[in-house]
């Protein structure tokens, strides 16, 4: 791809779309994202003042497969049906650790990075909160055994459950928030008579 | 820093991530696959109040015999019991849906009256049929209570065949097939009780 971005961005659509079925993906994804996202930043900083262009890559690769691994295995100590939920998507975060150390995204300063993570993981949060109380009517199911989650309504819309349907929820959100952004556009409008 | 010492370190990093990585694993797996045993029973016997038995049922299947009933098959039965006395006999029963089988685990206290029905696997059509998968069941549960006798053989089917059960709505065949796998599970518990409970009730 042209523009480096473009392919972070990308990344990104997959997690948003395939890991915001419910809260509980949502939470266990991000939770493993931030996790192997700040450990290979701060891993991989002193190694990358020392090695070379080329064995830094490989370096990132393997670094990122280690993090990935163990914290994938730590989660599933910790709580087997969090890691189901982000087990299909533990390679893909590996696969962008390696994405962004490519696009130098660690060598921004430091507050946009966190604005950056900042957004994803409220876009993340959001749409899976819409997601789950649009298709079954309730939030918080499968948070935890004891608890059976917050009942909004009894019959939700399945559409918003499936992946085509977090797509168009995404699509109504970028929407809003292009309007939203955007109020001084119709006053350029308005002198016509 | 040279090639030689630049791939020395690639080589240094590769192995500890690999140590630390088959580390992490040995040390979980244990506890892991204890966890998944977990998972696996509860979702099989949480029919059942968690606190009303104290023995391992699944560890010990029961031996059945003549398994083909007449609308539905036995896959296998488990005895749950508390201090020694039997308190619940699990049926686990196989039928055929409306679009493929349908597998039931179905819980009989000692006294033949059902103590709950879990759906375990189900491809009925969703959003129709596909409602009996779900758990807690509401269907389901009004079978709770009920035994072989009451209600009489004519009322254990659907208001439609002149029974005394509603249907689920929009899937007749479906709510029809699980009816005559529960009906057929408490006929067969009635028929071999002392076996099911075992020689010490």
């Amino acid at each position: 791809m042209k523009n480096p971005a473009t392919l972070v961005n990308s990344l990104m659509l997959v997690l948003l779309l395939g890991a915001t079925g419910s809260l509980r993906d949502a939470l266990a994804t991000l939770l493993m994202f931030t996790a192997v996202i700040g450990a290979y930043g701060v891993s991989m900083r002193p190694l990358r003042l020392r090695l070379t262009p080329q064995s830094l890559l490989l370096a990132s690769v393997i670094l990122a497969a280690t993090l990935s691994s163990c914290f994938a295995i730590l989660l599933q100590r910790w709580s087997l049906p969090w890691q189901q939920s982000v087990e299909l998507y533990i390679g893909l975060i590996a696969l962008q650790c390696v994405v962004l150390e490519h696009n130098e995204f660690f060598r921004q300063a430091l507050s946009a990075r966190l604005k950056r993570c900042v957004q994803f993981a409220g876009l993340l949060v959001l749409l899976a909160l819409l997601r789950e109380s649009i298709g079954h009517g309730s939030i918080g199911r499968h948070l935890s055994e004891h608890w059976q989650g917050l009942v909004l309504f009894s019959a939700g819309l399945p559409l918003a459950t499936i992946t085509a349907g977090g797509f168009i929820l995404l699509g109504l959100l970028l929407a809003a928030c292009q309007a939203w952004t955007r109020p001084t556009a119709p006053s350029k409008e308005s002198p016509h008579p | 820093m040279n090639r030689t010492a630049s791939a020395l370190a690639i080589l240094l990093l590769a192995a500890a991530g690999a140590g630390l990585t088959w580390f992490v694993q040995h040390s979980s797996a244990p506890q892991i696959a204890a966890e998944q045993r977990l998972i696996d029973s509860r979702k099989l016997l949480d029919v059942l109040a968690s606190d009303s038995y104290d023995n391992q049922p699944l560890e010990q299947p029961l031996p059945l015999a003549a398994v083909d009933l007449d609308h539905s098959r036995l896959l296998g039965g488990y005895r749950a019991t508390r201090n020694g006395q039997s308190v619940a006999v699990l049926l686990r029963s196989q039928t055929q849906g409306y679009s493929g089988t349908i597998e039931l685990l179905i819980a009989i206290d000692p006294n033949g009256r059902l103590l709950g029905v879990k759906t375990l696997a189900q491809s009925e059509t969703p959003a129709l049929g596909g409602h009996l998968g779900d758990w807690p069941n509401a269907w389901l549960q009004r079978f709770t209570g009920k035994s072989r006798t009451d209600p009489a053989d004519a009322g254990w089917a659907l208001k439609k065949d002149q029974g005394q059960f509603d249907q689920m709505a929009g899937a007749t065949i479906t709510s029809r097939a699980a009816i005559h796998a529960i009906h057929d599970a408490l006929r067969y518990f009635d028929e071999h009780r002392s076996i099911l409970l075992g020689s010490g009730t």
